[in-house]
């Protein structure tokens, strides 16, 4: 149950909107409550709560899929209002975050895992089972969309990515 | 390979990510040594992901809100209850990581407000383990020590029994052979709802300077009704309680061991439930 935290932040980083990105963590949880005993002791707990919050998130995007047009000034004003913790760099967390939004679930997935979560491509290719090739151009997709995303902001944001290095 | 080729943007993302073999990786760097736009390029990416981190990193730190702590104890579904305790105990066995604590401290506030209940039978576990503990001669109603292993077997056969009898839940004599203690006896001990019953265990190993050796008691019984499930772990001067209310039964392992130790005993006992998986 240590991974809590760690599966939050993975679920937060997903989801973005806090109270359903507690959801998938609960439902997460539950799984891997109810599936105690198929975990093998030898695997990493970290990578197997995640990859049943991977399969949790799927399921519920599939199943809300006809339901949910996401409204790229909706999602921003909906950040502004959850992140609005004064004295942080909001220009650069607003686009970075925004600019993660707007990546495909398929690019964002395995490049928070890698960057975030610090997952090897081996543990990443676990999580969401898929081949490590196929990780591994996935992220070099989504840091090419990401950067594109990035450039189209202002020159401000570069600077603040430089601030950050 | 051709090293003045250029590698594909999988190359260098993977290379960032120091996800490939040395050998290439000296390659991509060298190559990138000659190409300062591509570097600068790749660059940019380190950014975007360091940046990332920092923004999403310090999340993991965050307390876990109690709400979802809450939600997940209370979402049993309770065929098998004992995943709980399971869940409950890895909170203990993974304790160090960060988040743990948090997730431990909350657990343990909240269970403070529901375990006013519990904590009456628990403070008699405790009480139980003082009296009966420093006994030298008569630490047990019935020992389970005799001349020979046949005999021993009879005996525990016998303890199991009479408590399950009296106690009115099957009662399984834990082994903590793996533990380095021996199951010495039980004893039946009243208790405010009826009966109740005290498994003692002492080590086969004496302390140090010649001091007796360590004993860990168990302490079983029913507990009222609608008592809902608590774990916790509990210190009172130098003894240590782990405590488990689950809907047959309760149980406190009582000892004056390190915490890492009591757990490692609480575990075991767990997995030889009878429901355990």
């Amino acid at each position: 149950m240590s991974a809590i935290p760690r599966l939050r932040r993975y679920a937060h980083s997903l989801v973005m909107d806090s109270s359903s990105a507690d959801d998938l963590v609960q439902t997460t949880l539950e799984r891997a409550l109810s599936h105690w005993h198929q975990f093998d002791q030898r695997r990493d707990m970290v990578v197997w709560m995640l990859s049943i919050a991977h399969n949790a998130h799927r399921d519920t995007q599939r199943r809300n899929m006809r339901l949910i047009i996401i409204d790229p000034q909706a999602l921003q004003t909906e950040q502004d209002l959850q992140r609005s913790d004064p004295g942080a760099d909001v220009g650069l967390r607003m686009d970075l975050l925004a600019a993660l939004q707007r990546l495909t679930p398929e690019q964002r997935e395995p490049l928070l895992l890698v960057s975030v979560e610090d997952l090897s491509y081996a543990e990443c290719a676990e999580v969401l089972q898929i081949p490590i090739g196929t990780v591994m151009s996935r992220i070099s997709r989504a840091r090419a969309a990401l950067r594109v995303l990035l450039d189209g902001k202002p020159v401000a944001t570069v600077h603040a990515l430089h601030r950050v290095v | 390979m051709n090293t003045h080729s250029h590698p594909t943007d999988d190359r260098l993302s993977a290379w960032l990510d120091g996800e490939l073999p040395p050998a290439q990786a000296d390659e991509v760097e060298a190559w990138l040594a000659d190409h300062p736009e591509e570097a600068a390029r790749v660059r940019l990416w380190a950014a975007d992901r360091d940046a990332l981190r920092a923004r999403l990193g310090p999340m993991a730190a965050e307390p876990v809100p109690e709400a979802l702590i809450e939600a997940v104890w209370r979402a049993a579904p309770s065929r098998t209850a004992w995943w709980r305790w399971a869940a409950a105990l890895a909170v203990f066995a993974l304790g160090g990581v960060v988040g743990a604590g948090a997730v431990w401290r909350l657990q343990a506030d909240r269970l403070a407000v529901a375990a006013t209940k519990p904590a009456g039978w628990v403070q008699r576990a405790a009480v139980a383990h003082a009296v009966y503990v420093p006994e030298q001669r008569h630490p047990v109603e019935v020992s389970v020590a005799g001349p020979s292993a046949e005999e021993n077997h009879a005996q525990e056969e016998h303890l199991a029994r009479w408590l399950t009898r009296r106690l009115g839940f099957a009662v399984k004599l834990f082994d903590l052979r793996g533990q380095g203690f021996e199951l010495v006896g039980g004893r039946l001990l009243p208790d405010a709802a009826g009966p109740s019953a005290q498994l003692m265990y002492q080590a086969k190993q004496a302390g140090a300077d010649g001091a007796p050796p360590a004993r860990v008691t168990v302490y079983l019984r029913k507990p009222e009704g609608g008592t809902d499930f608590a774990f916790r772990y509990e210190r009172q001067g130098d003894l240590g309680l782990f405590y488990c209310v689950e809907d047959g039964v309760g149980y406190a392992l009582a000892g004056s061991l390190p915490r890492e130790q009591l757990l490692a005993m609480a575990e075991s006992i767990y997995h030889q439930q009878p429901g355990a998986k």
